[in-house]
């Protein structure tokens, strides 16, 4: 199993339906629920896109792996590989927001009884905005190996070398002295935020504070979503920069799967009844506490294996 | 040889530089980041909600978060030195070093000040916070802000050894 999923571009052709197929999904269910007023299907669809958007971060770096194994095959034409990684970059960056927007949605969904009239419309726009991007970056991608849907033909090997927009952003990290540092400074901002609210939530959960309830705690998550948010950011501009030092890399590997897995920690944390039935006082379910040990394990585990890039793994 | 070029070539500082051990360099730099996110994890959280984030937070519990910091900070305190003194002559002659340690003691006496008057004062029960205490927390987080700067930095300014 592993061994299977240690080829990126097997795994690239696992999860690249995902983001299309499963956005769809969660789009029909999404509109479907606004129209019929139904909270249940609205929350649903929001979680999927959550969920959706954080599995596109293993296909889009899995994308990458794929490229380097096709890479100089002369049946595969370097100008489709290129529009495919740009179109992808582009909804990656659309999925990514929408995500976490969706995520944003569901928080407010525990504060208040009705949510800010912004959010929803904000969500749907992305939603569709990303679906059609997304759509175009999977059909952009099955051309690459598809030869009877190619819509224009393979362009000649004059253009090859020009890079596109994500080859460029990548020369800019790696090729201007400071953008590197001021990554790593951010990534390290972003990973003491994310800390922050990972150990006083779940401590809270595992017994630390009892006087302060659980929807007292839950304030904080989007603090911990911001410093998230903070180290995809730059932890892609790494990506993009240097790829090669981490699509080989079964640390990263792993990295990715702890934080696919931290995705799904903090949904329960989010959506489930039985933490924001944690009041005052009161000792938290087996199931919470399970979860808050898991997440705190998961996100030391992101952070280790972060670290172990270069030691354990092949990077820098 | 002075007293850096000894330290520096201590069976200890060749161990932590050159052994290739796991527990050695990656090791005990390792424990520096858990330290570093669980230290300034809290101190932002506890700045932040003076600030008034997360208002319907309680603030007089977060002091049982307090022997958690400061454990939090003397291992760094200590993985830190260990790492100094590997690599000694460089890190005491690139004055980045310096900027950092300077952000580090501003921000313990922040830290100092916030518990002292702001756990200890009457406002940590009921709030609101007065200025005073908003300037300990701004200055308690941009002290530490600029304590991960310039530690990140060191190894990209100044002489670098590659340490």
């Amino acid at each position: 199993m592993i061994k299977l999923l240690s080829n990126s571009a097997h795994v690239h052709v696992l999860l690249n339906h995902v983001p299309t197929v499963g956005f769809g999904l969660a789009l029909a269910l999404f509109v479907v629920g606004l129209l019929r007023r139904h909270d249940g299907l609205t929350r649903t669809a929001l979680a999927i896109f959550f969920i959706v958007a954080n599995i596109a971060i293993a296909t889009y770096v899995s994308g990458n792996g794929a490229e380097a194994i096709l890479q100089g095959r002369p049946d595969v034409s370097a100008a489709a590989v290129r529009a495919h990684e740009d179109a992808a970059l582009f909804a990656f960056t659309f999925m990514e927001i929408t995500g976490f927007f969706s995520w944003l949605a569901l928080w407010q969904w525990r504060r208040v009884a009705r949510l800010p009239a912004w959010n929803i419309p904000l969500v749907l726009t992305l939603s569709i905005l990303t679906f059609a991007l997304m759509a175009n970056a999977a059909n952009l991608g099955g051309e690459i190996r598809h030869e009877e849907i190619r819509s224009v033909p393979a362009a000649s090997a004059a253009d090859d070398a020009t890079p596109g927009i994500a080859k460029s952003l990548g020369l800019f990290v790696s090729g201007e002295s400071w953008v590197w540092p001021a990554c790593e400074a951010i990534h390290f901002v972003g990973l003491c935020l994310l800390f922050s609210v990972v150990l006083i939530v779940d401590l809270r959960m595992l017994g630390m504070i009892k006087s302060v309830s659980f929807a007292a705690v839950f304030q904080l998550l989007p603090l911990g979503m911001l410093g998230f948010g903070l180290n995809l950011i730059t932890g892609m501009m790494f990506f993009i920069g240097n790829p090669a030092q981490y699509i080989h890399n079964a640390t990263f590997f792993w990295k990715i799967l702890f934080v696919l897995l931290g995705g799904f920690n903090v949904l329960y944390f989010t959506m489930d009844d039985e933490p924001w039935r944690v009041g005052t006082g009161d000792e938290a379910p087996m199931t919470a506490k399970v979860a808050a040990a898991s997440a705190m394990f998961i996100w030391a585990a992101v952070l280790f294996c972060g670290h172990m890039l270069p030691f354990l793994g092949n990077a820098f | 040889m002075d007293v850096l070029t000894a330290l520096e070539q201590s069976g200890f500082s060749i161990w932590v530089r050159e052994s290739g051990s796991l527990l050695a360099f990656p090791g005990i730099l390792l424990l520096h980041t858990y330290g570093m996110a669980v230290l300034v994890g809290i101190v932002a959280v506890v700045d932040l909600r003076i600030l008034g984030f997360a208002p319907a937070l309680p603030f007089a519990p977060l002091e049982k978060f307090l022997p958690m910091l400061w454990v939090a900070f003397w291992v760094n305190a200590a993985t830190g030195t260990m790492l100094l003194v590997a690599d000694a002559t460089t890190k005491l002659r690139n004055p980045d070093f310096f900027v950092k340690m300077a952000c580090i003691a501003l921000a313990v006496v922040a830290q100092r000040m916030i518990q002292r008057r702001v756990f200890g004062g009457p406002e940590a029960a009921a709030g609101p916070f007065p200025a005073q205490a908003k300037m300990l927390a701004v200055m308690s987080l941009v002290c530490w802000l600029g304590a991960i700067l310039a530690g990140r930095l060191l190894a990209y300014v100044g002489p670098v050894s590659g340490l």
